[in-house]
C-alpha cells in the first residue's frame, strides 16, 4: 500500500515532462535543453525523498508530498511557457526545498521541543515581521521584500510559520485562561486584557502591514490566521466575534483614508470602469478564464502573457486559460485534499500543541490558497499573494517546504506506550 | 521536412491530451489511496507489534483514555506497569502506583506481582495478595485500565 505512493510521484514526474516535452516540440528546430537536467535531477530527488518518507522514520503521512511535488510539478511547467528564464531557478527551488524539507525532518526531535518556548517565539515573529516594515524594499508594488546582497528574502512568507508556532504555543498554554476568566460585557465573553493582548498585537501587525507596505494579501492571511487558531484553540465564538469588528473597523478606517486601498475595492466591484488603466490585471485574468472555458486552449496555446505578473500572483489565470474549468478543478481539489490529510494529521496528535500547530499550517497553505484563486477570479478583492508551491517564488517555495516538513514530523504517532 | 513536421504535430496532440488525462488521473488515484489508507489506519490499531509465539500480549480492554483501548504489548520474560515514566506500560491514571505491578516469566509460566500498590492489582476481580501464576484470557485490572493477558 505504502509503496504505491511512488506511481503519485511518478505521475508527477510525468506531468512535468510531458510540459517540458510539450514546450520543446514548440520550440523545434531551435530547442533550449537547459531545464533537462534539473528536471531530471528533481524528479531523482522527489523519488528518493519518497522513499525516505515511505521507510516512515520521522513521520507517518506519505500522501502530503506526492501533492506538494505535484503543484510544484504543475508551477514548474506553467513558468516554463510563461517565463523560460525563471524555469531553471524555479527547479533550484524546488531541489532546495526538498533538501530543506528532509533536514526539517531530520532534525524534527529537537524542533518539536522547540515549540514549547512560546515568548521567545512571539519575539521572533515580531521581528521578523518588523524587519521588513522597517528595512523593507518595494519590488512589485509590494513594500514587504528584504535585500540582502544578490538574494531578495519575503521576510513575511517566514513570518508565517513562526506566527503559527507561536499561537500554538500560546493558545495550548493558556486555553484555561483564556476559556473561564471572563467578564461578561453584552452578550461577549471576554478574557482579562493581558490575555489577549498578544492576539490584539498579531492583529495590529496585520493592520499595519496592510497600511503602510501595501501587502493586502499577507495582512489578510496573518489574520485569518490569527482567528482561525484562536477559534480552534479556545473554542470561544467571541473571539470570533472581536476579530470581525477589528476587521471591519480596520477596513472603514483604511477605506477612507488611503487611496489605494479605495482603488483596490473599487476595481473588485467594478473593474469594467477603468479596464484599461488600473483594472487591467483583474479584467485580462477574467479574459484568461473566460477563454480557457471547459477544456481550455490546450498547453501553449493561450495568450496568459497578456497578464501583467502572470507568473506568480496571476498563474492560477494562465492555468484557467490553458488547462480550462476541469484543469482549475483538479488543482482546486488537491488544495482540498492537501488541506484534509493536514487536518488528519491534527486530529491523529496526542498532545494539543502539536494538533495546533498542523492544524495551523494546513490553514494556514489553505487560506493562501483561497485568497489568491478568489482574488484573480474576482470573488475576493485582488490581494497579492502567490499561489503555494506553484507561483515562483523562492522564499514562499521553502517556507511551504519546511511547513509540509514539520506537518509530516507532526504525524509521526508517538509508540510511547500510555498517554 | 514534411514528415518531421507531422510528426511533431501527432506528438504535440498526443502529449497535449495526455497532459490532461495524467492531471486528472492523479487526482482520481490520490482519492482511492486516502480513501483507503484512512480506512487501513482504524483497523491498524489492532496490530501495533508483530507477535510471535514465544511471547505473552496484554490487549488493553478498557481504559479512561480512549486512545489506549485496543492497544497490544507484547513481551518475553518480563514487563512493569505502572505511572513511573520508567516502567514498560506507562499508565496516565491517578489510581495507579508509580510502580504498581510486573509480570515476569518463572518456570515457563508467567507470574504477576503487586510491588506494594495503594489502590491493588485485580486478577479477575479478586486483589491479589503477592505473587499469582497468570494463565491465558486472565483480566488484570490496574486503577481504570484493564488488560487481557494472553500467551
Amino acid at each position: 500500500m505504502r509503496s504505491k505512493s511512488l506511481l503519485l510521484i511518478a505521475v508527477d514526474f510525468l506531468i512535468m515532462f510531458a510540459g517540458l516535452g510539450i514546450i520543446m516540440l514548440g520550440q523545434y528546430p531551435k530547442v533550449d535543453y537547459s531545464p533537462i537536467p534539473w528536471a531530471l535531477g528533481a524528479a531523482v530527488l522527489g523519488i528518493a525523498v519518497q522513499l525516505f518518507l515511505i521507510k516512515g522514520r520521522f513521520n507517518d503521512d506519505i500522501w502530503i508530498f506526492p501533492m506538494v511535488l505535484f503543484f510544484s510539478s504543475v508551477g514548474i511547467i506553467m513558468l516554463a511557457r510563461l517565463k523560460p528564464i525563471l524555469c531553471v531557478p524555479q527547479l533550484r527551488w524546488l531541489i532546495i526545498g526538498m533538501l530543506v524539507m528532509v533536514l526539517v525532518l531530520y532534525f524534527s526531535r529537537q524542533l518539536k521541543n522547540m515549540m514549547q518556548y512560546q515568548y521567545i517565539l512571539g519575539i521572533c515573529t515580531l521581528v521578523v515581521l518588523c524587519l521588513s516594515l522597517l528595512f523593507g524594499v518595494e519590488i512589485g508594488g509590494s513594500k514587504n521584500w528584504l535585500v540582502l546582497g544578490p538574494f531578495s528574502v519575503q521576510p513575511s512568507e517566514f513570518g508565517k510559520i513562526l506566527l503559527v508556532l507561536f499561537l500554538a504555543a500560546f493558545l495550548s498554554d493558556h486555553k484555561d485562561m483564556l476559556k473561564e476568566a471572563r467578564k461578561k460585557f453584552l452578550f461577549l465573553d471576554l478574557p482579562p486584557l493581558r490575555f489577549i493582548a498578544p492576539l490584539l498585537v498579531i492583529w495590529g501587525i496585520a493592520i499595519l502591514m496592510f497600511v503602510v507596505q501595501r501587502d493586502l494579501g499577507s495582512a489578510l492571511l496573518f489574520f485569518c490566521m490569527a482567528v482561525f487558531m484562536t477559534y480552534m484553540g479556545t473554542g470561544s465564538k467571541s473571539y470570533v466575534f472581536i476579530a470581525m469588528c477589528f476587521i471591519c473597523l480596520g477596513a472603514v478606517v483604511s477605506y477612507t483614508f488611503f487611496s489605494h486601498v479605495q482603488v483596490r475595492f473599487n476595481i473588485w466591484l467594478d473593474p469594467w470602469q477603468d479596464a484599461v488603466g488600473q483594472a487591467y490585471q483583474v479584467v485580462q485574468s477574467l479574459f484568461a478564464f473566460a477563454a480557457g472555458g471547459v477544456w481550455g486552449t490546450g498547453f501553449t496555446h493561450g495568450h496568459p502573457g497578456l497578464i501583467p505578473e502572470v507568473h506568480t500572483d496571476f498563474i492560477f489565470s494562465a492555468i484557467g486559460e490553458e488547462f480550462g474549468l476541469l484543469g482549475c478543478t483538479v488543482i482546486m481539489m488537491v488544495y482540498v485534499l492537501l488541506f484534509y490529510r493536514g487536518i488528519m494529521v491534527a486530529l491523529n496528535c496526542k498532545k494539543e500543541l502539536h494538533t495546533l500547530v498542523a492544524a495551523g499550517f494546513s490553514i494556514a497553505l489553505f487560506t493562501q490558497a483561497f485568497i489568491i484563486i478568489a482574488g484573480v477570479t474576482k470573488f475576493l478583492p485582488l490581494t497579492g499573494i502567490t499561489l503555494p508551491f506553484i507561483s515562483y517564488g523562492g522564499s514562499s517555495m521553502v517556507s511551504g517546504f519546511i511547513m509540509i516538513g514539520l506537518l509530516l514530523a507532526l504525524s509521526k504517532k508517538e509508540r510511547v506506550n500510555g498517554a | 521536412m514534411q514528415g518531421t513536421a507531422i510528426v511533431i504535430k501527432l506528438l504535440g496532440i498526443i502529449l497535449q491530451y495526455g497532459l490532461l488525462a495524467l492531471l486528472l488521473y492523479f487526482v482520481y488515484k490520490l482519492i482511492k489511496f486516502m480513501t483507503k489508507d484512512s480506512r487501513e489506519i482504524r483497523e491498524d490499531i489492532y496490530a501495533v507489534t508483530e507477535i510471535s509465539n514465544e511471547e505473552a500480549v496484554l490487549t488493553v480492554l478498557e481504559a479512561a483514555d480512549a486512545t489506549m483501548i485496543g492497544q497490544r504489548f507484547a513481551f518475553s520474560d518480563e514487563i512493569s506497569i505502572g505511572r513511573g515514566t520508567d516502567n514498560d506500560i506507562i499508565l496516565n491514571d491517578s489510581f495507579a502506583s508509580h510502580h504498581h505491578a510486573v509480570i515476569a516469566l518463572l518456570n515457563n509460566l508467567y507470574v504477576i506481582e503487586d510491588m506494594g500498590s495503594v489502590n491493588k492489582t485485580y486478577v479477575n476481580g479478586q486483589a491479589i495478595t503477592g505473587r499469582q501464576y497468570l494463565q491465558s484470557g486472565d483480566i488484570i485490572t490496574i486503577g481504570s485500565v484493564s488488560f487481557e493477558f494472553g500467551r
